[in-house]
């Protein structure tokens, strides 16, 4: 218990101290970090905790984004309110996507969200009146109380925060029952029945978490970039989340951010090799996924940290 | 009219067929769908042109060269990669063969650059009448090497005996080991085939579609193709195939071609949904 | 000769063999009688590889063949009829006896051979072009055992022939069985029906629970108070 408030004073003390330490660029790959931790760490619901492979990502991302410009554009919905509304409603797509779980498992479940993901990229080319099609559109800034918010510190205040609170929900929810479902799902779904749950419930809604914060993480990221492109938004990207689940450790929450933290700053440390980063990252997903699957959290002993501080087991992926 | 659209499809569904037929063969021989598959099917086309640069050979010696640098690719790919993971958890083996479709198509970029490439094949695009149809060249030769690929596989798993055997083995696992089949080797032997499948495929395509790192997309339409043949069957590969390259050509032609894509990888997600099984197979889809 | 020392194997981390010895004489025919889950069929699915031994020896023709695969052990010379038979359902019954040969290279020989055993598994003949999943569970069976003796074992494992077959088949099959050992094939013959195993083998063992309890010959387990009350 005590900590637990160490950590919490720690981590508010270098949330204020950050902005002063570090200048309007970095803060902005804070955002970034933070933005895309958030889509990652949906992924590590349902693929990671819950078992259930989702190669869907992408697509709730830009329904996220896609739905909060348009909103603000075509209806003047302020983003403070349109990003959490598109968010449950997306939610709500993620349930029903979820529910095909009754059918299909493994390679046909990788295959049906990998379709979903393809179809939602060509509706948003071909919806070109609405969305802009292949030449993208523009997002409206973010305004809170007749405030305008652009500049790297300023999205900070706004975007670290929501982040923060909703890891923590997200971490809470692990430790609970919920992921303990979840987890019994992943490792035996006969033997999760046998617990007297509705597993298919539990699997929507793992699919309706994802979908939830990577639609969150898709409004943010649209105010972060300031301009969607829809091709920002297909298979490619969704691979490339979960390279950062899988480098970062697709079992833990605390993952998504290590991952993430690696693929965002990596770019900075290959300057002159801008062209082969693709290449990197995907000569990181293999290796990690075959000489260390548990990602980076196993090694830096964050599970560890956590049974002091949360109490929690120790899990492997996938089985 | 519809004799064209007919060519169309024909021509659509001998590509699609082959990239079917190659993901088919890895699934039902060793259990593993590859998806990067469609990744492959492009590298087999930059392959090509790869060897060309590095050698100065000509067209034809270059695809020589390149179906048996596919069948070593293929012999690597399982022995370095897919037999050390045989006994990793499903999730481990999806995200290996994604990630080696990722690597591949990345590494393409890196050195091929992202933009298109022209595919020294079949460039003439003057067409000849035949019968009142219009046809390319390239319809020709996509449909006529198709069948004549699909001729020698049936050649070889009929009536040889190492391509009995190859079946047998897909069949039984257990039963080919105990009659002395050394099930690595077979598995060695279809990555192998697989790799050269793609490499046609991909020659194929390439004038049809343009070479680029994203030719890769082409691989989603082989899942769909396969799955509508149900996925454990060679010949269902091929019938799914053809029908998807007929059920596009018409949407394409009656409803809107921008639709054409949607369709198909909505096609996917309903046959998954409804008939798992495909038009043809009869498989498992969920574990019990 | 085939031993077997001090083996302890089995599935999934359970041990289903205890400390298991056997002997099989080159040549002869050697049965192991237990009741369901005794561990017979994990005996000889762990001389062939297919069930992983933890510790203990097997040795053949003076090497070891411990944690070995099916096909290498039958590159030894060992061959294996199991319980499920592991046919190749789809492919005729010309085609499975084919593929018994795979190993071999003399084509002439491989004819020969087939003839052979057509002569002795009379049921094939007249079956010869039908896909396996078409005949009877007593034909099956035959098919499997040719099947195996087209590579011209030294050693035939048999587990259960006679399960689930009808009382023709099984005599037909020990009858085929008593033609094969005349050729010098060595036999480990495992089985539920006792009376006939004894009478076709020279020796045998009694395994119980994963565990050895009873060796000799046959005479000595026909006469055995413990053999006949539980087995016979």
């Amino acid at each position: 218990m005590r900590l637990r408030i160490i950590f919490s004073v720690l981590g508010i003390a270098m949330f204020f101290l950050i902005p002063k330490l570090f200048a309007d660029y970095n803060l902005y790959q804070f955002c970034l970090i933070a933005v895309t931790s958030l889509i990652v760490l949906g992924l590590v619901i349902v693929t990671g905790i819950a078992g259930q492979i989702s190669l869907g990502q992408s697509a709730f991302v830009a329904l996220g984004g896609y739905g909060a410009a348009i909103l603000a554009t075509n209806w003047g919905v302020p983003l403070w309110l349109g990003i959490p509304l598109v968010a449950v409603l997306v939610a709500t797509v993620g349930f029903l996507l979820g529910l095909m779980t009754l059918r299909v498992e493994g390679h046909y479940l990788a295959l049906t969200t990998m379709a979903f993901t393809a179809i939602v990229q060509l509706a948003l080319v071909h919806a070109d009146a609405v969305t802009g099609g292949a030449a993208g559109m523009p997002v409206p800034s973010f305004e809170l109380f007749g405030k305008s918010l652009s500049t790297g510190a300023e999205l900070y205040y706004l975007i670290v925060p929501i982040t923060a609170l909703l890891f923590i929900v997200v971490i809470n929810l692990n430790n609970s029952r919920t992921g303990r479902v979840f987890a019994a799902i992943r490792q035996s779904e006969i033997a999760a029945e046998a617990m007297g749950v509705n597993i298919l419930v539990y699997k929507a809604s793992a699919f309706a978490a994802s979908a939830f914060l990577g639609a969150i993480g898709g409004g943010l990221l649209a105010i972060l970039v300031t301009y969607l492109d829809p091709a920002q938004f297909g298979i490619t990207q969704t691979v490339y989340y979960l390279a950062i689940a899988v480098v970062g450790g697709l079992l833990s929450p605390f993952g998504a951010i290590i991952g993430t933290t690696v693929f965002v700053f990596l770019p900075e440390f290959l300057q002159t090799f801008q062209t082969y980063l693709g290449l990197v990252f995907g000569i990181m997903l293999l290796g990690f996924i075959v000489l260390r699957p548990k990602g980076l959290a196993s090694l830096i002993d964050i599970e560890n940290l956590k049974k002091i501080v949360f109490k929690s087991r120790r899990e492997s992926v996938g089985s | 009219m519809l004799g064209q659209l007919l060519a169309s499809s024909v021509t659509a569904g001998a590509v699609y067929a082959l990239v079917a037929l190659g993901f088919v063969l890895i699934h039902k021989g060793t259990g593993v769908v590859h998806f990067g598959y469609g990744d492959q099917v492009t590298f087999g086309a930059y392959l090509v042109l790869i060897i060309q640069f590095l050698t100065g050979l000509p067209f034809w010696p270059a695809v020589i060269v390149a179906l048996f640098a596919s069948a070593f690719l293929g012999w690597a790919i399982y022995n370095g990669l897919m037999r050390p993971l045989r006994n990793a958890p499903l999730l481990v083996q999806i995200i290996a063969t994604l990630a080696l479709g990722t690597v591949m198509r990345e590494f393409l970029r890196a050195y091929m650059g992202p933009n298109a490439w022209s595919f020294p094949f079949l460039l003439t695009s003057s067409s000849f009448d035949l019968g009142g149809i219009l046809l390319v060249p390239a319809n020709l030769a996509i449909v006529g090497v198709s069948l004549a690929l699909l001729c020698l596989l049936f050649f070889l798993f009929e009536r040889t005996f190492r391509g009995k055997s190859i079946i047998a083995a897909c069949d039984n696992r257990t039963g080919a080991s105990l009659v002395g089949v050394s099930v690595s080797g077979v598995f060695s032997s279809i990555w192998m085939l697989a790799s050269v499948i793609a490499t046609v495929a991909g020659i194929l395509v390439a004038p049809v579609l343009t070479l680029s790192p994203e030719m890769g997309l082409i691989g989603i339409k082989g899942f769909v193709a396969a799955i509508l043949g149900g996925f454990n069957s060679l010949t269902g590969a091929v019938v799914g195939g053809i029908l998807l390259g007929v059920i596009e050509t018409l949407v394409g032609a009656y409803i809107s071609s921008a639709l054409k894509d949607m369709i198909s990888y909505g096609i996917l997600i309903l046959v998954v949904l409804v008939r798992p099984q495909g038009l043809l197979g009869i498989l498992s889809v969920k574990k019990v | 000769m085939l031993t077997v020392r001090n083996l302890h194997a089995g599935y999934d981390g359970k041990e289903v063999l205890r400390d298991v010895n056997i002997n099989v004489p080159t040549g002869s025919v050697v049965t192991v009688l237990g009741a369901n889950g005794a561990g017979k069929s994990t005996l000889l699915n762990s001389i062939v590889g297919l069930v992983p031994t933890s510790s203990g020896v097997i040795e053949w023709n003076g090497g070891k063949i411990e944690n070995t695969t099916p096909d290498q052990a039958l590159k030894c010379g060992i061959a294996l009829v199991p319980e499920q038979r592991e046919l190749f359902l789809g492919m005729s019954v010309a085609d499975n006896l084919r593929m018994g040969a795979y190993l071999r290279r003399n084509s002439l020989d491989i004819g020969a051979e087939q003839q052979y055993l057509l002569e002795i598994f009379p049921s094939l003949k007249s079956r010869l072009e039908q896909p396996a999943r078409a005949l009877s569970g007593g034909e099956q069976q035959m098919l499997a055992i040719a099947r195996a003796l087209m590579s011209k074992p030294s050693v035939l494992l048999l587990d259960e022939p006679s399960l689930g077959l009808a009382p023709k088949f099984v005599e037909e099959i020990f009858r085929i069985l008593k033609q094969i050992t005349g050729d010098g094939t060595t036999v480990l013959l495992v089985e539920q029906n006792a009376a006939m195993a004894l009478d076709a083998a020279e020796s045998g063992y009694v395994l119980d629970i994963g565990k050895i309890t009873f060796s000799g010959t046959s005479e000595e387990l026909k006469k055995s108070p413990i053999v006949r009350a539980s087995y016979l």
